[in-house]
Formats: C-alpha cells, structure tokens, sequence
C-alpha cells in the first residue's frame, strides 16, 4: 500500500477512509470524467443500431463535427449555414445576457454589499426567492408578460406607444429577458460575496482624495471584486448558453437555440452520436471562451465558485 | 453629486430591479384566479378557484409530482453523501492535488446541464451494454439515470455548502475523541457529524430543491418517469392554461411561507441571544407590544400576515362561485359578437342592394350565382349562440358554416353536379333576403360549406 494511502486510512480509520474514498472516486471518475470522456468518444462513431456496435463498422469517424461544419454530404450548400449561424447566435446572445446581467445586477451587489441593516436580508430573501421556483415556470411567467395580450403589450398600447401588440416572442426579446432573468441571483452573489469585503474605508479614502464616483468603481471597487465578477460572469455565461428551458418556450418558432439543435438530433433524429458530437462543440467552444476572457482580464480559475 | 439625489435613484433602481425579478411571479399568480381560458392578467374576467382544481384532477401533474420527490429523496442522499466525503477530501489532499481536484469537483457547476444529461445517457448505455443487459435493465432506469445525472452538479453545490463549514471545524476535536478511546467510526457520527449538522441541512434543502426544478439534465435522462418539470415543460410548450398558474401560485406561496419561517426562526433565535448576553431587547421592541413570538421580529409579523392572508384565500374559494360572473361575462361576449354579426349583416346588406341596383342596369341576374346561395333564414337565427369562448374565437360557431365563398363556389356544398339548380332558394323572389353570412373571421372558409345546415334543406 502506497504511503499516502496508509496515512489517509490511519487518519481516517479503514471504514470511513474506505467509504469517504469510494464516493469521491465514485464522484469524480465514475460520474465526472468518464461520462465525459465516454461522449467525447461516442462523438467520433458512426450512428449504429445497437446490434452493430463492437462489429466491423463500428470505427472511428470524423463525420459527425463534419455534418456541423459542411452539412450532410452532398448537399446543395458548401457549409451548413442554419446550424452555423445558431451556434454562433447562441455564444453571441449567451455573451449579450451575460453583459446585460453584469450592467444590470452590478450596482445592486455594490448597494448590497456596501449598506448594512436589517432591510439586507429582506432584499436577500427577495432576491433568492424567485430562484427557487421552478425554471419552467419563470420562463412560463415572462411568455405571459410578453404575450400578445399581455401586461406588457396592453400597458405600450395604452400609453399609446403602439397601435398593434409587438411580437416580443418573435423578435427574441422575451427569449433574452428570460435568460437575463434566469440568472440574476448567480451574478449577484459571487459580486455581492466579494464587495462585502471590501472595507469601507478604501472608498472613503478615495473620495477623500477627491477621486470621483466613477473613478471610485473604476480603480477600486471593480479592481477589488474582479474575482467575484469573473465567477458571476462565467456561470452566466456558460448556463445561458448551455439553457434548455428558456429558449424551448420564449424562443421564437424561427430562431433556435444550440442547445435545441442538440435536443432535437437525441429526441427526434434519434442520432446521438451526432447529439454528442454537437454537445462537444458546445461544451469545449464555451470553456475556451472563458479561459481566453479570463485570461484577458487576468483572473485565476481558482477564484471560481469562491 | 447631491447625496438625496444619489439616493432617490438608488431606491428607483431598486424599485425597478425588483419588479423585474418579481413582477412576472405576481402576475403569473394573479392570472390563476382570472377565468380566462388563456393565462392573462388583461382583461380580467372573473375572479375563479376552478383552475385549482382542474390542477388536481391532471393526473400527469401529480405523477409528475411523485416522481419528482422519488428523485428528489435520491439525489438529496447521494449528493449529499458524496459532497461530504469529497469535502472532507479536500481538507487532507495532498497539496499539489489540490488544485487539480478542486478544479474537477467545481467543474460540474459549469457544464451545461444539456452535457452532463447527455453524456450520463450515453455512458451507462454503454455500462449497460458491456455488462450484456437488456434495455429495461436497472442501469436503463429513468429514476437510476436522473438520480445519477442530477447528483453529478448538485454534489457540488453541496460540497461548497460544506466546505464552508468544515473550514471552521477543529481537527482537534476528532483528535481528542480518538485518544480517548473512540473508533474513527465513533469520532466521525459523534463529533464531526453534529458539528456539521447545520450545514448538512442545508446542503440537503439546497440539493432537494436544485433537483426539483432542474430541467435541463432530467429532460435526457427521464426514460418513463417524467417529473414535475418535465410535465410543466411540455404543458408549457404544448398549449398553456391557467393550471398550470395555479401550480405557480402554490410554489410562489410555500416557497415565501417557509423562506418567511425560516427567516422568523433565524431572528428569533438572534433575539434569544441577545436577551441572553443581556442586551437591551427594549431597542427592537417597538412601542406596541406584540406577543413575545413577534417582539422585533419583522419576517415573523409578515408570515403571520401571510398566512392569515392564505386562510382567507382558502375560505374564500370554499365559499366563492364564479358561475354567476362567468354567466354575466360570456353574456357579454355573446351580445358583442351579436353586434359585430349585426353590423356585418348590415354591411352586406348595404353591398348587395348596391350590386343589385348595378345588376339591374346591367341587365343581368338570373345566373347569377349569387342566386344559387342555397341558404335559408334558419341558421342565421341560429348564428348568435356564441359561446363566449375566446380561445376558439368563432371557429365554432355554427353562423360561420355559412361563409362568404359560398356565393362563389357552392359546388363545394356537395350538390356538385347539380349546382343547386333545385335549389329551393332560387324559386324565392330577387327581394327576399337570404342568409347573409354572419361570419366576421376568415378561419369559417376553410370548411367551404360542408356542415351550412342550409345544404340540408336543399337537397
């Protein structure tokens, strides 16, 4: 037995350490990398009828991330133009939201983090509400906002902003409220976490340097809640992009989302090495777009989830 | 910048934030009560209960229900249980792991749900296949396979609940447990256990309620037991109706009830704690004088509002019937629709008597196949039975079967080759008003004339 090992069981006594090792191993092999890798290696092969799997066909292929780029073969187009174009509508919207939820949620953090008082926790409370109800119904209370005769369009009509209702679902502006809504409380806490922090006397002393407001957030606070913003952002970014739930039902019926794309070649095509194939693109193009931005503004993958 | 000034629009913003975040949840509630048939705040119609309970008749919901806590009570076990361990890991890997680990224990967060559904899907097919068992095997299972995929994100949820807490625990304690003789076994249930209890509990509410809502894994993973959401989902994209605001309102509610009671309870003991280290409670105590439950305690004063406010609701709906209202509101829709066709009716009457006056200069008329209309005065005193259902419009109602192409075409009523030469109508006098289609909706033609009880008569 390695030394490690004898240290760990010695500290642990043989049954808990051997419980407490089985479930980590169980956890991070058996559920995290070996489903991963197991996709990673469904995407590369043909899409088979279960008896032919292991038989002479059964070969490695690059057919599948071909079919995203190409299109079927022989097909009339050089490239394949629709799901091209929503994958990169998907990672461009998925960029916009996480933005718009940044701009939006950022003064609320500051204002969270900086005031003390009872009225905190209610605003807490306020704010973790709506996440624990249920996803689809979020997204089923924004489609009745947005409908054609809802709240939304009955109060522009009334003002008289519009004569006809406007079609919030088929301009996707329902779809990126949604997500932006979805996600409010992931950007607010990591932000919230950090500014919390920070000591108050930093801003006093800026301010009585005689630095303005902005210039207060832009050379201390933001500086100082990098690593909360960073993680905030990142968990916006990569859950919008990889959302099931919104687009399905605030998406309009012309516009897809990636993630519809993916559902469709498992529930419909019943093509799942081409699901798999797609899902890694999906996945992989997210985690490179990440580590680049943060690379960019310099944070370390250790600050994540803090 | 002036400092009232900076805070009058720090209250707006605040104001506007949180209707963003609670508007939708406040309307979507309202619209459970209104008795429209489509999910709508505008234009209320009548104040009804009826959604509730056509809620607990959908036996897909409540299965849907059951499958969800079966799930739940799963991923809660094996989440938590597996956040521990790798919490407890994480405080004695060696540390040039460490990173390493932490990195692939968050990583999950961050995967798309949409990834981790697919690939627990195609890994246990495989296990499953490797291990030669048929496709209704245990591994197959939707309830194995949501549990599974589930536990792999919310373990990590779980693991940084815990960490947070374990961060404070003294070694010591196990250390000193041990010397005095207890097993590991003991030193783990006895000592860290307690200590860990709080945070275990909500690790577990965390889990219990991350399961329950997510979607995105469940909807690769369900196989035969669909849970709540994945019934929700496809009510909601498949044709919505207020049920399914009626589910809303109940989460809304028991979400805020114990959110509130938990909130209460945390105060409380706050309260307790400072009488004990002999503070002055009289500073929280306001003036009037509360029972001791709710001296201080806001969220306590609110949830008892709360719930006085939910018992008036419930009694209300007991005692309520909308019929009276609904009777009034269908009433009115009939008696609009009654004008719109009388206005239409008017309307061609006002065309035909202009057509007729240029027949009449034109010498023309009598094959005319305006003539042929092989309608009588029946169906049109028939043509106002409205029901009032706005979701259907006036597809149904039966003025429409007489659209307008049928003065065009009236071969399609099924006299084709006779056209309606034998048509009762055509030996009725050029005055005589015939059945001058009420229909205001372009919806009717697309039933050319098949069902005019006017077709009836002529034969």
């Amino acid at each position: 037995m390695p030394r490690f090992l004898k240290e760990f069981f010695n500290r642990n006594g043989l049954g808990v350490g051997l419980v407490m090792l089985g479930l980590v191993l169980f956890w991070t092999i058996g559920l995290i990398i070996l489903p991963q890798l197991s996709m990673l290696d469904f995407s590369f092969r043909h899409n088979l009828p279960p008896p032919a799997y292991g038989g002479p066909s059964d070969t490695y292929t690059l057919e599948n991330y071909q079919y995203l780029i190409f299109g079927p073969e022989g097909g009339s187009q050089s490239f394949n133009s629709v799901d091209l174009r929503v994958f990169y509508r998907t990672i461009i919207a998925a960029m916009f939201v996480t933005l718009f939820n940044l701009i939006l949620c950022y003064p609320i953090a500051y204002y969270l983090g900086q005031s003390k008082g009872n009225h905190i926790r209610i605003f807490a409370l306020m704010l973790i509400i709506p996440y624990w109800i249920n996803e689809i119904l979020r997204a089923f209370a924004l489609r009745i906002i947005f409908g054609e005769s809802g709240v939304i369009n009955t109060v522009l009509m009334g003002i008289g902003l519009f004569d006809s209702p406007f079609d919030f679902i088929r301009n996707d502006i329902a779809l990126y409220a949604g997500l932006g809504y979805a996600y409010i409380l992931l950007m607010i806490f990591p932000i919230y976490n950090v500014i919390e922090s920070l000591d108050r006397n930093q801003i006093e002393a800026a301010r009585d340097m005689g630095a303005s407001w902005a210039k207060i957030h832009r050379r201390v606070v933001i500086p100082y809640a990098k690593p909360g913003i960073s993680s905030g952002c990142t968990m916006v970014f990569m859950l919008s992009a990889g959302a099931l739930a919104a687009p399905q039902i605030l998406g309009g019926p012309s516009s897809l989302w990636f993630t519809q794309l993916i559902y469709q070649q498992f529930n419909d095509n019943n093509d799942w090495p081409q699901g798999a194939a797609y899902a890694i693109v999906l996945l992989v193009t997210c985690i490179l777009l990440v580590l680049a931005i943060m690379r960019l503004f310099k944070v370390n993958m250790g600050d994540i989830g803090k | 910048m002036n400092l009232s000034a900076l805070r009058v629009s720090v209250w707006i913003y605040l104001a506007i934030f949180f209707a963003y975040l609670l508007g939708p949840l406040v309307i979507m509630s309202v619209t459970a009560f209104n008795s429209s048939q489509f999910p709508q705040a505008t234009p209320w119609e009548c104040l009804t209960f009826d959604w509730f309970g056509e809620l607990f008749r959908d036996e897909r919901i409540l299965n849907g229900i059951k499958n969800s806590f079966i799930i739940g009570a799963g991923t809660v076990v094996l989440s938590v249980a597996m956040g521990l361990a790798a919490a407890l890991m994480l405080t004695q890997i060696w540390p040039k792991l460490r990173a390493t680990y932490y990195t692939v224990v968050i990583a999950p967060i961050l995967i798309p749900g949409v990834v981790l559904g697919i690939s627990t899907l195609v890994f246990w097919d495989r296990i499953n296949r490797m291990l030669g068992l048929g496709p209704d095997s245990f591994l197959s299972n939707g309830i194995f396979l949501t549990v599974i995929g589930q536990s792999t994100f919310i373990a990590s949820y779980c693991l940084l609940v815990l960490v947070a807490r374990l961060q404070r625990y003294d070694t010591g304690q196990t250390e000193a447990a041990l010397d005095l003789g207890a097993t590991h076994a003991q030193a783990f249930r006895k000592v860290l256990l307690p200590f860990m209890r709080p945070a275990i509990a909500s690790a577990a509410v965390l889990a219990f309620l991350a399961s329950f809502e997510n979607y995105n894994t469940t909807t690769f993973t369900f196989g035969q037991y669909p849970t709540l959401t994945i019934e929700l989902a496809q009510k909601v994209r498949y044709g919505i109706n207020p049920s399914i605001s009626a589910l809303a309102f109940i989460i809304v509610v028991l979400t805020v009830f114990f959110a509130l009671l938990n909130e209460s309870i945390i105060r409380r003991r706050q309260l307790a704690f400072a009488a004990r280290q002999n503070k002055s409670v009289g500073e929280v105590t306001s003036g009037v004088k509360l029972p001791r439950f709710l001296s201080g305690n806001p969220a306590a004063i609110v949830l008892v509002i709360f719930c006085i406010g939910a018992v008036t609701i419930v009694g209300t709906a007991t005692a309520y019937s909308p019929d009276a209202c609904i009777a009034r509101v269908t009433e009115e829709k009939r008696l609009e629709a009654e004008q719109r066709i009388q206005e239409l009716r008017e309307q061609r009457e006002e065309e035909r008597r202009q057509r007729e006056e240029e027949r009449q200069r034109n010498f023309e008329g009598v094959f005319d196949p305006e003539e042929l209309e092989p309608g009588s005065d029946a169906p049109e005193e028939a043509a106002p039975e409205d029901d009032g259902d706005s979701g259907f419009g006036n597809v149904f109602d039966p003025g429409n079967l007489q659209s307008e192409e049928e003065s065009e075409a009236p071969q399609e009523d099924g006299n084709t080759g006779f056209g309606s030469v034998f048509d009762p109508g055509n030996l009725q006098s050029e005055g005589e008003e015939e059945g001058a289609a009420p229909s205001d909706e372009e919806d009717s033609s697309g039933f050319g004339n098949v069902f005019d009880p006017g077709n009836l008569q002529s034969e």
